[in-house]
């Protein structure tokens, strides 16, 4: 029956990545992705990667600055200190000052990265009011996406092949999309049907463990529209690697537009009552 | 010397294959570690060489679309590399080998012991190779979970006896350390020479000793979950399946309470090597002594209470978060102490480049690096971003692979002519650190790009963008290799060209009591306890 | 060379072995202390969004309403249909709430579901309690059956005094079903449940 629920789901998916427009039309140009010799992150999308690249950013820095400091003074006694430059060694063992010295600043450089941290950290949490709640249940190996608020459709976004996927990106390619509108907070909570997997959108700083039996909670205000591309991230098995995110910011007006469109193409799916009777039937007549 | 006399008068042990199988010398046992070691790392360090030609452009590669086998060999070798490479060459080869000579004791506590430890080993490798062949999840051979084995997907996402097979095998290996976790404890607490005090023991012992406490106090833990998995997948209990009333995160938390700990295992002996190596070649004692034993010390206490930072997006209470933030942060005040050590030691000295003295030159500064991106990780707050893609992949194998193997082969041409009699040839491991060090370096640093680019890791395939630094990744990967190759050549020829080593290649600077032996040491040794001053 | 060891030391290292090993078998036992022990902090501390247990809720207490949100999730061996007809429902902290989850099992079989649940975000775990949930025992659906399952609950006005608490104003409840392990089903049906006719 599981697996009857699956397929029927399956063929409304399929049916509906074609009839939903916003589904496969926007073009790839827009698509945020990563770029060939990518050597930092992706374009931040939402407040919380700004602030995310932005710390990022100042760790890099002092951590470069850190890596710096310490090649420095190995090379400097490499130099100073080899045994032709110096080949009477000195017996010093102890040096209480500079021992404190070592430990107290590193403290101190921790505090200056503990503060902006946890900043971070409660800024991602305090959850502000959602205009759109969007479900995402991960399965083996596709994930689902339910939109409880705006008239509790349902559908599943699969990766499309070579020969489906058009100009989308491959391995990123999907048949359907998360859609939501721009400059709105959107609640994402997260649970998987069948092993862990991880919801994940580097573009947004959005990636959240996907457990069964257990409801996990983000949230992003996406502040461009657009094509965003995210993949799995918690190993889930033989394709892991074959269920990639796509999230579709579309103005208000095209969101509105685009729920009334899935409201009647998901219909069917709509009422769990209904959508067993229809697997009941095709139960019975195999 | 009194010595050879005394070995001379204990001439009953056996010879030929006897010596070995029923070996009950501390250091034939050694021997016999480094080599499973050497053969586990060639195994290990196969299994990525496959992986990196399956990556090296996006697409089907060499695994020709079997996307399981690649989860088998990543499973694999994180497996091997810390359960059959690292901890027998670190803890098993080398701390058994000079734990005994640089305490002046005449053998391990428990030498019978020892043996066992030994030979469960290679037990416990043949079920994991065996787990390889049966079969894991429906119609595919092998366990894909990664070294972490998730449940669910280690439990109902594998109903094959593969699982089964490489849970008796850690099963096995963990009874294998906490044995020699028992004998070195033993050993190190009662077998000390007169005067050889807990203060002035070298440090290499010190780091084994903190190493064997971590694996006394986590392994335990870690048997108890594994066994709590095999109990779910086959007797009908629920501890981690929530059908049941269990919960998948109590194994996480049950997990990284033992790995976290444990890949501290991996890297603490190596700051007991590296401290005798800079200290020896800088002929110059180790500065700050007691900060640096105790540095080892508080590494290893606070790795127990930072587990969780490896969950931060398994949905934990934002408190919860920012204590283990705080905690993990915390570590990187023993560890700057150690490496602010390193270099005071050498300040002043009159410094050496042997071949020792460059991987162990190179140990602190590629453990650096993956140190400040450690620090980095720490940070929940842009964990979201990193987690469970390339970055995190780049950071442990730079503390670990560029960390605890510059280490372990630092140590090895540091004691080669101490265990063989012979000495290595200069320029070949010279020229090993060099091809090595750049291999590793070309292999693991675009990985920090691929990961902040957002390439998640365990992932066979990957969207075309992440395809140029894949490639000079892999490229990486062969030079490496081949560095494994002049390694292997080296030992090869120095065994061959029989140069005896002497007593005490390294002049003043080796200080501790295995240098006032011969090379190699006699099958007994310090019959005539030494006095330490 | 064994033999050349004195009784005395070989006695002190067979004391430390030992206790050493009694080390080793405590942490195997601590491991498994940790299953019913983390199951006790989840439920005291709410950890993780566990949801606490009250017998009656206080009434309302202050002006502070909190939107509940009522989530529901299947496993995907599991073949019930499962959902909230009512999505959200405003509550003053202190009141208690009545909500209801339709079950159906379209099957031939009789099939006994368990479900977990938890709140999100976390830190409300410990302030939501619950009076009667369907979630505290198994539930048995016989083949076409539907059933309403209630949960009655309430927001603790303990949740008043924790500034960190203060900007939320969302608290979800989810459930998942999962059909119960043959060795944990226990075939408990509650009498709380209302009848429905059976559909489709």
């Amino acid at each position: 029956m599981g697996l009857l629920k699956f397929m029927t789901q399956r063929c409304a998916a399929l049916m509906a990545a074609s009839a939903v427009s916003l589904g496969a039309s926007t073009s790839a140009v827009l698509a945020n992705q990563p770029k060939p010799w990518q050597l930092g992150f992706q374009d931040a999308a939402t407040e919380n990667m700004a602030m995310i690249t932005d710390f990022n950013n100042f760790l890099l820095y002092l951590m470069t600055a850190i890596c710096i400091l310490v090649l420095g003074l190995m090379l400097y006694v490499m130099v100073r200190f080899n045994a032709k430059s110096n080949p009477e060694p000195s017996k010093t063992t102890h040096n209480t000052l500079v021992e404190v010295v070592w430990t107290v600043l590193p403290i101190l450089i921790l505090v200056v990265i503990a503060i902006p941290s946890f900043r971070l950290l409660y800024f991602q949490r305090e959850i502000p009011q959602a205009e759109v709640t969007v479900k995402a249940v991960g399965y083996q190996w596709y994930w689902g996406y339910e939109y409880p608020d705006h008239g509790d459709f349902a559908f599943d976004s699969l990766m499309l092949n070579d020969e489906e996927r058009g100009d989308q990106p491959r391995l990123l390619a999907t048949d359907t999309a998360m859609v939501v509108p721009v400059d709105t907070t959107v609640r994402v909570i997260v649970t998987a049907a069948d092993v862990l997997h991880a919801f994940a959108m580097p573009a947004f700083g959005l990636k959240m463990d996907a457990v069964p039996g257990r409801l996990n909670e983000t949230w992003f205000k996406a502040e461009k529209t657009g094509t965003f591309y995210g993949q799995c991230s918690e190993l889930c098995g033989i394709r892991h690697a074959f269920m990639p995110i796509r999230i579709e910011v579309v103005s208000k007006e095209q969101f509105a537009a685009w729920v009334e469109e899935a409201k009647a193409e998901y219909a069917n799916l709509q009422s769990s009552d209904g959508m067993y009777a229809n697997a009941a039937i095709t139960d019975a007549t195999r | 010397m009194a010595n050879e006399a005394a070995a001379a008068g204990h001439e009953d042990h056996p010879t030929g294959w006897r010596r070995y199988v029923y070996s009950t010398n501390h250091k034939d046992i050694g021997t016999m570690y480094l080599i499973f070691a050497i053969i586990a790392g060639v195994i290990g360090g196969a299994m990525s060489v496959v992986m990196r030609m399956e990556l090296q452009s996006p697409g089907d590669g060499v695994l020709d679309g079997n996307f399981h086998l690649y989860n088998v060999l990543v499973t694999g070798h994180g497996l091997i590399m810390i359960f059959f490479m690292v901890m027998p060459a670190m803890i098993g080869g080398f701390g058994n080998w000079f734990v005994p000579l640089m305490i002046g004791a005449p053998d391990m506590a428990f030498p019978r012991m020892n043996n066992i430890s030994f030979w469960l080993l290679p037990a416990s490798f043949a079920l994991l190779v065996a787990s390889i062949f049966a079969e894991g999840p429906p119609g595919a051979n092998g366990v894909g979970g990664g070294w972490t084995i998730y449940p669910p997907l280690s439990t109902s996402g594998q109903p094959g006896p593969a699982m089964d097979y490489a849970i008796l095998s850690l099963h096995v290996a963990g009874i294998s350390s906490i044995l020699g976790a028992i004998n070195f404890i033993t050993t190190i607490f009662n077998m000390r020479a007169p005067g050889m005090t807990l203060h002035k023991m070298p440090l290499f012992v010190w780091s084994i000793l903190v190493t064997v406490f971590l694996l006394l106090l986590s392994l335990p833990v870690f048997a108890g979950a594994i066994t709590m998995l095999l109990t779910d997948r086959n007797f009908g209990t629920t501890f981690f399946d929530p059908a049941g009333g269990g919960d998948p995160i109590l194994y996480q938390h049950l997990f990284w309470f033992f790995a976290h700990p444990e890949v501290y295992i991996l890297i603490l002996p190596g700051f007991g090597m590296v401290s005798q190596i800079v200290s020896t070649f800088s002929k110059k004692p180790v500065f700050g002594y007691l900060g640096m034993a105790y540095a080892m010390v508080a590494i290893g206490g606070v790795g127990f209470v930072v587990w969780a930072h490896h969950m931060y997006t398994a949905g934990l209470s934002v408190d919860t978060q920012a204590y283990f933030v705080a905690a993990t942060m915390v570590i990187a005040v023993p560890t700057g102490v150690k490496i602010f050590s390193w270099i005071a030691t050498m300040w002043g000295g009159s410094i050496e480049f042997k071949t020792p003295m460059l991987w162990a030159l190179g140990f602190i500064f590629l453990f650096t690096l993956g140190g400040v991106t450690g620090v980095m990780l720490a940070n929940a707050g842009i964990d979201r971003a990193y987690h469970d893609t390339y970055f995190v992949v780049a950071h442990f194998h730079y503390v670990l692979s560029l960390g605890a193997v510059f280490a372990i082969f630092a140590g090895w041409y540091y004691w080669f002519g101490k265990m063989f009699g012979y000495t290595y040839s200069e320029f070949i491991g010279k020229l090993h650190f060099w091809v090595t060090f750049f291999g590793v370096n070309l292999l693991f640093f675009p990985q920090h790009f691929l990961g902040m680019a957002g390439m998640p890791r365990r992932y066979v395939d990957y969207p075309d963008a992440f395809a140029d630094w894949n490639y000079w990744s892999s490229i990486g990967s062969y030079i490496s290799a081949f560095g494994v190759l002049i390694f292997l050549f080296g030992v090869v020829h120095a065994l061959v060209r029989k140069q005896p080593a002497g007593n005490n290649p390294w002049g003043e600077g080796a200080n501790t009591l295995e240098w006032t032996l011969t090379s190699p040491p006699p099958f007994h040794q310090f019959s005539d306890l030494p006095k330490i001053k | 060379m064994r033999e050349t060891l004195p009784p005395s030391e070989k006695k002190a290292n067979r004391s430390v072995a030992v206790g050493a090993a009694m080390l080793a078998i405590s942490m195997v036992g601590v491991s498994y202390a940790a299953v019913p022990l983390y199951d006790l902090f989840c439920r005291v501390t709410g950890f993780g969004g566990t949801t606490q247990v009250a017998l009656e809720a206080p009434g309302a207490v202050s002006q502070r309403i909190v939107t509940i949100r009522f989530d529901a999730s299947l496993n995907r061996k599991m073949p019930w249909g499962f959902k909230p007809p009512k999505h959200a429902v405003a509550l003053p902290v202190g009141e208690s709430g009545l909500a209801f989850y339709h079950a159906h099992n379209p099957t031939e079989r009789r099939i006994t579901g368990t479900a977990t649940y938890n709140v999100s975000p976390p830190e409300a775990g410990v302030y939501f309690s619950k009076i009667d949930c369907f979630c505290f025992t198994e539930q048995v659906l016989e083949p076409g059956q539907s059933v309403d399952m209630p949960v009655s609950f309430f927001i603790d006005p303990e949740i008043l005094t924790d500034r960190e608490m203060d900007d939320v104003k969302t608290i979800t409840l989810s459930y998942t079903f999962f059909e119960a392990t043959p060795s944990a089903r226990l075939e408990v049906p509650i009498d709380t449940q209302v009848e429905l006719a059976p559909r489709g």
